[in-house]
């Protein structure tokens, strides 16, 4: 467009946001960086001791287990959840949309108080099993993995529904109508209709949320139990506990780089798919 | 009237363009062009879509900047100015009002952005909604109007800043067939009480007839024909203006003579006299309503291009009838004539003459 | 004939349905079981509460340990909405428009903070405060927030300016509107239900932000969620209860007057 005139304006509106992202969005990025290699010294050790550290083995292990187990687990979820919603009327969808936007959009705090009153020894559950086989229960359900692995899917799901039912709702009709009238059933409209067109908004969910489980903090700190703890406590650990920063900024540079690993290839595929598709 | 005529006449071009192009990377939209538009004067673009009519309105109202080449507004250099300094109007397909203001406050924009007195403003809003007939209707906001009222919201808007040119985007291409002709009017006889310059859109080519002085045809990101109605219709250069300007009955042959062509063995066809490469292969085009059908025993006038043929079919399509004739000598020619009872129309597989005089003919250019 | 296809259609919803409701109960459980409580005794956490009183709420309002982090989430909140809005309600409507030299860094940098795990920007945020002599601050919680609120209004205001008309605001810089005052009279207007949501879940972001915060804070900027997540860490407070309805309560708040303008805004554009 005209250039002269179009820098000005652009200087003005955009300014603003690229001085917050040069002052504290990257900066932090790269202190982290800068602190993990002992500053200009760049040194390697920290990365050594962690690789050899069965601590950060230990928990890495338990990292990778959990967010794959949670995220894939929300995202099946998730997708009973959209298609549900899919099916109803535009009116309806917004009503039942809350269900899911509510706890989407509820500190993850209040959710884990609530998990540790219903899954504790003395807790709901316990309380509803006791009263059904009419004997004192008292299964331990939180503050060890279980609990872990029930929050933390618990918080993923509403985040799982959104793309997924984006492209569920994106699927045209006609396409299930033309299904149904050649004969095809339930089960198979979903099986080649449903699942591969939602593919997207599936894989979307899965990256979205393997990416926020991998970085999980609190629902391992106060949910889990102290051999479930997860990478992001041990950065924790080792910031406050130890004041040991090049190690937790270390671990964090892992953490990262295990995002750009997992995420870049899905990236990249949804970047192919939407120049292809629905973009002209 | 009279002043914007008497000022077109001193002819100051509104707008020059030289040598104008825009490539998109590897794709061209428009391939450099010269065009004039004369001051007072209605040009349509007209064209197919992605032919480059829509790139060269946004290239002279500044959406988007030429690859190369300049843009003169009244002899002045705008190719980079920025769209606000133009001084240019514009109405766009989708009416483009301001939802969340009132009709009055949509035509009172233009001049509200120039700093204008509030008594001033409301004088020239009333004025150009009465213009377009809409006074009354002030206070209503866009979404409560029917999309006739919306344009001619739009319409007001654009006049209200007597802008030195107004681009109109297909103004019309969003209502039905009635609307669209009445407003075709309405439209014209502003044109003619404003003497403003208008540079129209199109890709209905009844619509450019009707309304334009002239007529610049676009294709594939270049002009084809630029013309007055008239001559686009009569003495169209290409088989493409052919084609798309009104329908045509082609007919190939191969010249004989500055007079006559060779469409088949022993079969000639007379056509307007002209210097011509001799045995150059040429379309020669007739209009289906300049072919007269007549029964075998009647006789033709003197100096006719006749035919015989037999009736293919024949389609009533209100005032006009048309007819396809398949020729003893194996042309396809579309006739049309005024309607009569069915009774009286040719019917399929009757055999007919056909003729034309040459004078209603063109010998196209390739 | 086609009763037979129909009833097996039927069972098949009917499964999908039910497994959908347990999901939906899944979900809302854990939100629902703490409003009883929080109208429960003060000396004993149990569900169902034995009798009810507002006993915790007057505590949390009408204590000065939990009424401070309260005010001083609620100061936070302010300001990094203020923040993130003035700065991502521009960038926002640029990137929905213009093409420009470096828009993919900008928008990445801006967007980082949606896979960035939060404990690695926590951890990087407080390292640079330190730097900078600004730990313990409110400056620092602010700015530390704006950088998880910025990337949503950024990303909603984007979704709002894709759905508005470009020519209405070419046409107003045809007009003569320079780009400005075209933003000011052209696309704000048309943009308020967007405003209005992501001011307000920039808001809610930064009420309810942790992790950040309980990096950042000093001892005189403890926010309540930073509050709660002590107090949920060390000796679980039946006052928890009556802090996690509050926030709930915001929550469905923010929630039911988003999509109050989400369904508003199509309502209107169907005429």
């Amino acid at each position: 467009m005209n250039r002269s005139s179009t820098i000005g304006a652009q200087a003005i509106f955009m300014s603003p946001a690229v001085l917050l992202a040069a002052t504290i969005m990257l900066p932090p990025l790269f202190f982290i960086l800068y602190t993990s290699v002992h500053g200009t010294s760049l040194s390697l050790h920290e990365y050594r001791e962690i690789a050899s550290s069965s601590l950060f083995r230990r928990t890495l292990g338990t990292t990778l287990v959990i967010a794959v187990a949670s995220s894939v687990l929300s995202v099946f979820l998730a997708f009973i959840v959209a298609v549900h919603l899919a099916r109803q009327t535009a009116r309806r969808r917004t009503i039942l949309l809350v269900l899911v936007l509510l706890p989407l959009w509820t500190s993850i705090l209040v959710k884990c108080f609530a998990f540790t009153i219903i899954l504790g020894r003395d807790g709901i559950l316990n309380g509803i099993l006791s009263w059904l086989f009419n004997t004192k229960i008292q299964l331990p359900l939180v503050l060890n993995r279980i609990g872990l692995f029930v929050g933390l899917t618990n918080s993923l799901v509403p985040i799982a529904v959104f793309p997924i039912l984006a492209s569920v709702l994106a699927i045209d009709d006609s396409v299930y109508r033309a299904a149904s009238i050649m004969g095809a059933k339930p089960a198979r409209i979903l099986r080649t209709i449903t699942i591969p067109l939602s593919l997207p908004g599936i894989l979307a969910g899965l990256f979205t949320t393997f990416v926020y489980s991998l970085g999980a903090y609190i629902v391992p700190s106060l949910l889990g139990g102290p051999r479930d703890q997860m990478l992001s406590n041990l950065v924790d650990f080792y910031n406050r506990q130890v004041l040991d920063w090049p190690r937790a900024a270390a671990i964090s540079v892992v953490l990262l780089a295990m995002i750009s690993v997992f995420g870049t290839p899905l990236a990249f595929w949804r970047q192919r798919k939407g120049i292809g598709g629905a973009r002209v | 009237m009279g002043d914007a005529k008497v000022l077109a006449d001193h002819s100051a071009h509104a707008i020059t363009l030289r040598g104008t192009s825009k490539t998109y990377g590897p794709v061209t939209a428009l391939h450099p062009i010269d065009l004039t538009v004369d001051k007072g004067e209605f040009l349509t673009l007209l064209g197919p879509s992605g032919s480059g009519k829509t790139t060269l309105l946004n290239l002279i109202a500044g959406a988007i900047g030429p690859t190369t080449g300049t843009i003169l507004l009244d002899e002045r250099d705008i190719t980079r100015m920025p769209p606000r300094e133009r001084g240019i109007g514009m109405v766009f397909q989708n009416y483009a009002l301001m939802p969340h203001m009132t009709v009055f406050e949509n035509v009172a924009y233009p001049l509200r952005v120039r700093r204008e007195h509030p008594k001033a403003i409301r004088a020239k809003v009333m004025e150009s909604l009465d213009r377009v007939g809409l006074r009354g209707l002030e206070d209503r906001k866009p979404r409560q109007l029917s999309g006739g009222q919306q344009q001619r919201v739009g319409i007001a808007r654009c006049i209200v800043y007597s802008p030195a040119i107004i681009m109109m985007d297909e103004p019309l291409g969003a209502l039905d067939k009635n609307l669209r002709e009445q407003m075709q009017g309405e439209i014209k006889r502003l044109h003619k009480e404003l003497g403003t310059t208008i540079i129209y859109v199109t890709h209905d080519q009844e619509e450019a007839l009707n309304m334009s002085d002239r007529i610049c045809l676009l294709s594939g990101g270049q002009i084809v024909q630029l013309g007055s109605p008239d001559e686009l219709y009569f003495q169209p250069r290409s088989r493409f203006v052919a084609e798309f300007i009104g329908e045509s009955n082609l007919i190939s042959g191969r010249v004989i003579g500055n007079d006559r062509m060779k469409i088949a063995e022993d079969r000639f066809i007379l056509v307007p006299k002209a210097e011509r490469i001799e045995k150059s292969e040429h379309l020669v085009m007739v209009r289906p309503e300049k072919v007269r059908i007549s029964k075998l025993d009647e006789n033709t006038a003197e100096g006719d291009n006749v035919l015989s043929g037999e009736v293919v079919s024949s389609s009533f399509i209100g005032g006009m009838t048309r007819v396809t004739i398949n020729t003893e000598n194996g042309l396809s020619i579309t006739a049309k004539m005024v309607s009569a009872r069915a009774h009286s129309r040719p019917e399929p597989a009757s055999k007919v003459r056909l003729c034309w005089s040459p004078s209603d003919s063109v010998v196209l250019e390739n | 004939m086609s009763k037979i296809r129909d009833s097996h259609s039927q069972r098949y919803r009917v499964f999908g349905t039910a497994l959908a409701v347990i999901i939906y109960i899944g979900l809302l459980a854990p939100l629902v079981v703490t409003v009883p409580m929080a109208f429960g005794p003060a000396n004993t956490l149990a569900f169902p509460p034995q009798d009810y009183s507002l006993d915790l709420f007057k505590i949390f309002f009408f204590t000065s340990g939990w009424r401070g982090p309260l005010f001083e989430s609620i100061k936070i909140a302010l300001a990094a909405m203020a923040i993130a809005m003035l700065t991502g309600v521009p960038a926002g409507y640029w990137i929905a428009r213009h093409n420009f030299v470096g828009k993919r860094l900008v928008t990445g940098v801006i967007m980082s903070p949606f896979v960035v795990p939060t404990v690695v920007a926590a951890l990087g945020l407080y390292l640079c405060f330190s730097y900078a002599g600004l730990s313990g601050t409110m400056i620092s919680l602010v700015l530390g927030h704006v950088t998880v609120a910025l990337p949503f209004v950024v990303l909603m205001i984007i979704a709002g300016v894709v759905k508005l008309d470009p020519n209405l605001e070419f046409g107003a810089e045809l007009m003569g509107a320079g780009p400005i005052r075209m933003f000011v009279t052209v696309v704000l207007p048309q943009l308020i239900p967007s405003l209005v949501s992501s001011a307000l879940f920039a808001f809610l972001i930064s009420f309810d932000e942790v992790v950040i915060s309980s990096f950042l804070a000093g001892p005189n900027t403890i926010t309540l969620p930073v509050k709660m997540f002590g107090a949920l860490q060390w000796e679980v407070s039946p006052v928890i209860a009556a802090v996690s309805s509050f926030l709930m309560a915001v929550s469905l708040l923010v929630c039911i007057v988003a999509i109050a303008l989400r369904r508003g805004a199509p309502l209107e554009g169907e005429r």
